[in-house]
């Protein structure tokens, strides 16, 4: 399309036309920006409500306490049993001996509890079942089911924390975002494609003479488009990079914050650094996409060639 | 060089152009006239392709220029240069400026554009003037710096219209005397202009054009309506 050196002249036009309307670059910036921040913001919440739920909906499952004294055996039964119903992802089995160690270790150096276990016999902790099921709402159904006159017999207790509330409205939360947040992106993402649209035309409108003279003597018609699309490609640099640098302290404490809230043994710090950069590359493709669809609208009804 | 073969061209229905038939060979100096409105201005745009043609074909060196595709009508437009009577140099570029911006745009490179654009200043007689900007110079001057920039690519062809429409007398005799002094070193040169007196002084090839149709052909010709 061009040699090296006419596309150096191409982006340095580009920059001239950028620099000569310095009001109107600045403005057709400034909503560009504005329009990534709000998409940067909606695209944040998003992901972070989003972890949220995912996050809380790990910690939901159904601790089912069976009686003591119960053979190994039907145990296992019960456990294939259960696990092979579709509403049921995954049957955790403690069993009663395990259980037993787990606790002893965990209370070694309790030396009450543990001169207490020496003075049993027995093992006095239960068999217990760690059941999570496919989707929020068959946990109630499961727990039903665990408490059912099939197992009732052998279940002692089932519990179940219920954290559907929290859930349920973290979800409604997330709609919410999505609908608003859309919508909002939209009316923005829409200013932006007509306020560039005018600052290219008026560019276009400024270079008239030049771009008669460029078709006469005989400019491709990439070179009089070039500076144009340099001009827009300019304005999603700089918004891109203005949003960037707004979006840092917001990667380095908030994200943080929350994630420690709602999951304090999982450190996320790399895992947004990487989100940091990939945030980043979705804002400048959008902005792209945004400001070079809008100049080719420019382009195609103003410049004659 | 150049062959018409039954060219016509409409606006809104009207013909511009009637059926031209016409042959330009190589090195002729070619003298266009009639009164505004006979399409004299329309047939140099069709040679460049600022318009389309409705009907016929035009033939520069055997290549049909009305097939010839969009992306490479810029490289047509390097082989032929074109001057108009409203001059449409840069106002805020410099003699040199004007003649570099023409060879900038198509890719040559500054080393070469800071040899040649000097030379052909200096065949336009304007090396003296060649950072003045346009509103430090007569109207003669800007038209042979115009005609300076459509030189800037060594062109085949020069086509001029109307050059001298905004000039005096002194001044259009300086622009023809330029445009025959290239027509002398091998560059067709095809003149559209109403000037009586300047196509006598000329005294080569004139056609007269009325109505959209030639109407009188002269090898060694004189202006006469």
């Amino acid at each position: 399309m061009f040699d090296s050196i006419s596309f150096l002249r191409v982006i340095k036009t580009g920059a001239t036309n950028f620099v000569r309307n310095l009001w109107l670059s600045m403005a057709a910036t400034m909503v560009m920006t504005i329009t990534l921040v709000i998409f940067s913001t909606l695209f944040l919440l998003f992901v972070l409500t989003n972890y949220s739920i995912k996050t809380i909906q790990n910690t939901v499952d159904i601790s089912v306490y069976f009686k003591i004294g119960l053979a190994e055996e039907q145990i296992n039964n019960i456990k294939t049993e259960i696990s092979q119903d579709p509403k049921v992802k995954e049957v955790v089995y403690v069993s009663a001996t395990r259980a037993f160690e787990d606790f002893k270790a965990k209370h070694q150096n309790d030396q009450l509890i543990m001169q207490s276990l020496n003075e049993l016999n027995e093992n006095p902790l239960p068999a217990t079942f760690h059941i999570k099921a496919n989707n929020l709402e068959d946990y109630p159904a499961v727990a039903e089911k665990m408490q059912s006159e099939k197992y009732g017999s052998f279940v002692d207790k089932v519990n179940f924390e219920d954290n559907r509330v929290i859930i349920e409205r973290l979800t409604k939360v997330l709609k919410f975002i999505i609908t608003f947040g859309l919508a909002l992106f939209a009316v923005f993402a829409l200013i932006a494609i007509l306020v560039i649209y005018n600052t290219i035309t008026l560019t276009i409108y400024n270079r008239k003479e030049e771009v008669e003279i460029m078709r006469l003597v005989g400019a491709t018609n990439w070179y009089i488009r070039g500076p144009f699309l340099i001009e827009s490609l300019l304005y999603s640099i700089f918004s891109t990079v203005i949003t960037g640098l707004l979006f840092i302290p917001v990667f380095t404490k908030i994200i943080p914050a929350v994630t420690n809230y709602v999951s304090p043994q999982v450190s996320l710090y790399n895992n947004s650094v990487f989100n940091y950069a990939y945030l980043l590359v979705i804002l400048f493709g959008l902005s792209v996409v945004l400001s070079i669809s809008s100049t080719f609208l420019a382009v195609r009804k103003y410049l004659k060639i | 060089m150049i062959k018409f073969e039954n060219v016509v061209k409409k606006y809104n229905h009207q013909r511009a152009l009637d059926g031209i038939n016409l042959q330009v060979h190589r090195g002729e100096f070619v003298s266009l006239v009639g009164l505004s409105g006979a399409g004299k201005s329309t047939l140099l745009k069709l040679i460049i392709r600022e318009e389309i043609i409705d009907g016929g074909k035009i033939f520069i060196d055997d290549v049909d220029i009305t097939k010839v595709k969009k992306s490479d009508l810029p490289y047509l437009r390097r082989k032929i240069g074109m001057v108009f009577q409203d001059i449409k140099l840069l106002p805020r570029r410099t003699a040199f400026e004007n003649v570099a911006f023409a060879m900038e745009v198509c890719g040559h490179r500054l080393n070469k554009i800071k040899v040649e654009v000097p030379k052909i200043l200096d065949l336009v007689g304007l090396l003296h003037k060649r950072d003045s900007f346009p509103h430090e110079m007569s109207g003669g001057e800007k038209q042979r710096v115009a005609i300076a920039r459509a030189l800037s690519h060594r062109p085949l062809l020069l086509l001029a219209d109307e050059p001298t429409g905004n000039l005096d007398e002194v001044n259009a005799a300086e622009v023809i005397d330029l445009l025959m002094k290239i027509n002398q070193l091998g560059t067709t040169v095809i003149l559209a202009t109403h000037a009586a007196d300047l196509v006598n002084k000329i005294k080569k090839r004139v056609i007269t054009m009325e109505g959209g149709k030639i109407t009188i052909e002269q090898q060694k010709g004189k202006y006469k309506l």
